[in-house]
């Protein structure tokens, strides 16, 4: 069995390290919040699919509903994946904030390192699902086209009403 | 990350289906700039200022084109003096809502690291300022000619 | 308008008789009973706050328009009151001489929507009672919560908050007069760490320092950018400082301390030194979390949050606060807390306390800061627990 170190320098190497605290944390929560309103925990099931397309795993592979999608190396929020949009757009009701900042994610299925770019979709209450926080890269607030710390909601037309965080794809740096 | 499955597009890349590569000087204004200035240099109006008029309003004149090199979002970013002179200069002929007028200069890394050391701190009233005394004509160009008229 | 907590008990009829006879027939001397109390009763807290008092701030980030402040009395680990503070909630500010507290605040018309409209809120400390709001631009910046993000000048009477919209700048309220002063453009720069009565610097992006002097009344006067004095690409320091008196201490990302001291002609930077020694660095020993670091002045002591990890852990928690003296720079101890932590602080008086929590859970530890030792822990205080202040 490898010892916590050779655990935590491969998944380094692999570039996958995240904070694995945050979705427990919503579990966590989670229950706190659901179970003393009786709010069921899980989705209600819908009468639509959802209009975003599914991603073809071949080349956008694993499950933007997840922490741990390829594209979510640097987001901080809850992923619009999870809330009636998709890795590229926005909850119904919601604008999508065009200012943001921008990044790069390595896409494990073609090696290509993607420009990413985290648009917040704002004007209502937080959502509460898929919390995330990965910080691949991430600088201080005082970069801030490097930081995921802002509420990038401030950039939008409806203001700093942060609903969730979405991960666009916008062109391949290498 | 499990496929999903076989799929007429395994062997491609995602990068293969939007058309390869982005030019580097184009990803460097992506990741150092679009975020605030936006695809087309729009900017957002009260917060972040438009670059689609400026840029060459500005770039006609010595001072003008110090400031768009001393601006903090160009100064303190992580390009190189060449790298930074190569965004302005694809910013202004390609984001510009007017045309290019032929006697626009490139800028060169000389250039850029010549003004680069001393960032703006006074940076709103400067622009407001430089853009006021700036020949730049927006709705028919730097020069006054019936052809560039819109 | 709250009145003192009671335990309700359902009672049945028949018990209510049982027990009207039992008084009527047994009289004071066989049956214990319970006086009636009076209605209408608030608690009132002591001022000056006590010196283990603690505010723990709450960003309530799953119900964004109810940020909160909670107090708790670190010695009996009771909750002793809250303030509601509004959307995207950063920190509580609290002026030396006690009686009152500040919070920049923002609020739309319509909760989570409508008008925005931001101001900054005075409680009274006894009551903890809004007894005053001055308006300012609805610019504040909406952050994960930093103390960095606002704070008092060093005589109190200014009160700055750093704006975001993105543009940069930082709004000055006068709280002796209680009116908004101006707002002054930090291009390029972010957040406000004071360095006097009327000055304060401003992290810029190419690792300078923005310094910033004001008039006698609050208004600009002068504007300095120094040298760039850390590579923020290789090693960018982060937002989160703690000041020992006339100097503030960042840890960068790969651990290593700039101490910045406030001079007359404005900051120099220090020596730096490292957090970590060599073989700690190879073991990816890294300072993590939201509020990672907190000192005492008296001792000398600077606490930091550790953990092992790679570069983009900057902002995980951490179970090591590791000890040093900030003169010698040597690590003298080493704190183990129950439960991964974020956000640490330290009381100032010389029996201190240590408190820590994190955004992922919402208690609140607390352990004595010399020997180190777990004290008690302080349940259910709000949603996602940021930044510590004291009072």
């Amino acid at each position: 069995m490898p010892s916590p170190i050779d655990t935590l320098v491969e998944r380094m190497a692999r570039g996958l390290a995240r904070r694995v605290s945050r979705r427990s944390f919503l579990g966590s929560v989670g229950a706190l919040l659901f179970s003393s309103t009786g709010v069921p925990l899980l989705p209600v099931a819908r009468g639509e699919q959802p209009t975003a397309a599914k991603p073809d795993q071949a080349v956008d592979p694993g499950d933007p509903q997840t922490c741990e999608y390829w594209r979510h190396c640097a987001i901080d929020g809850f992923l619009c994946g999870c809330c009636g949009g998709s890795a590229h757009s926005c909850p119904p009701g919601t604008e999508q904030s065009a200012v943001t900042w921008v990044g790069t994610c390595h896409n494990p299925a073609d090696g290509h390192d993607y420009i990413i770019s985290y648009n917040d979709c704002c004007g209502k209450s937080e959502c509460g699902r898929c919390l995330c926080n990965r910080n691949e890269d991430d600088k201080p607030l005082y970069m801030p086209f490097k930081s995921n710390d802002y509420n990038w909601c401030a950039g939008s037309k409806v203001g700093i009403s942060y609903h969730c965080s979405t991960a666009r794809v916008v062109g391949v740096a290498k | 990350m499990l496929a999903m499955g076989c799929s007429p597009l395994a062997g491609q890349s995602l990068a293969s289906k939007s058309a390869g590569l982005t030019p580097p000087v184009q990803a460097n204004y992506m990741l150092n700039c679009m975020g605030c200035h936006l695809r087309d240099g729009s900017g957002a109006a009260g917060k972040v200022p438009s670059v689609r008029e400026s840029l060459l309003a500005l770039s006609g004149s010595a001072a003008g084109r110090r400031y768009l090199v001393q601006v903090p979002g160009a100064s303190q970013s992580p390009l190189s003096d060449l790298e930074l002179a190569q965004v302005l200069t694809w910013m202004a002929r390609n984001l510009s809502a007017q045309t290019v007028p032929p006697d626009f200069t490139d800028f060169t890394a000389a250039e850029v690291a010549a003004y680069r050391r001393s960032p703006l701190v006074n940076v709103r009233q400067t622009r407001a300022r430089l853009v006021e005394a700036s020949d730049f004509d927006k709705s028919r160009g730097p020069r006054a000619s019936a052809t560039s008229a819109q | 308008m709250a009145s003192r907590s009671t335990v309700i008990r359902p009672r049945r009829a028949w018990a209510s008789a049982a027990l009207a006879v039992a008084f009527c027939v047994c009289g004071p001397r066989g049956w214990a009973q319970l006086p009636p109390e009076p209605a209408d009763v608030t608690e009132q807290l002591a001022v000056p706050a006590g010196p283990h008092w603690i505010w723990v701030n709450d960003v309530a980030f799953f119900a964004f328009p109810d940020g909160k402040a909670y107090l708790v009395d670190g010695d009996s680990g009771k909750m002793l009151g809250m303030l509601s503070t509004g959307y995207s909630f950063t920190s509580v500010v609290v002026p030396k001489a006690g009686g009152t507290i500040y919070a920049p605040e923002t609020y739309f018309s319509r909760g989570s929507r409508g008008t925005r409209t931001d101001m900054v809120t005075i409680y009274d400390a006894a009551h903890l009672q809004p007894i005053g709001e001055i308006e300012i631009p609805p610019k504040r910046a909406s952050v994960m919560p930093m103390p960095g993000a606002q704070a008092l000048t060093d005589d109190d009477r200014f009160l700055l908050i750093y704006n975001f919209t993105p543009a940069q700048s930082v709004t000055v309220v006068d709280m002796r007069s209680r009116k908004f002063v101006g707002e002054i453009e930090t291009a390029g720069c972010a957040l406000v760490y004071p360095t006097g009565p009327r000055s304060f610097f401003s992290i810029c992006g190419d690792g300078a320092l923005l310094v910033t002097t004001l008039s006698d009344s609050g208004e600009l006067a002068r504007r300095a950018r120094t040298a760039s004095f850390i590579d923020v690409l290789k090693d960018p320091i982060s937002e989160k400082g703690v000041r020992s008196r006339d100097t503030w201490l960042f840890a960068s990302f790969e651990g290593v301390l700039h101490p910045l001291r406030a001079t007359a002609a404005g900051v120099e930077a220090e020596p730096s030194w490292p957090l970590f020694t060599k073989p700690e660095l190879a073991q990816h020993w890294r300072t993590g979390g939201l509020q990672h670091l907190a000192v005492h002045p008296g001792s000398g002591r600077l606490y930091a949050i550790v953990h092992q990890g790679g570069p983009e852990t900057h902002k995980d928690l951490g179970d090591q606060v590791w000890v040093y003296d900030f003169v010698s720079h040597r690590r003298v101890q080493t704190i183990t807390t129950r439960n991964k932590v974020g956000s640490i602080q330290v009381s100032q008086d010389s029996q201190p306390l240590l408190f820590a929590c994190s955004l992922e859970s919402n208690r609140l530890e607390i352990y004595d800061a010399n020997s180190g030792k777990y004290l008690r822990t302080v349940e259910a205080l709000g949603q996602t627990p940021t930044v510590l202040v004291l009072p």
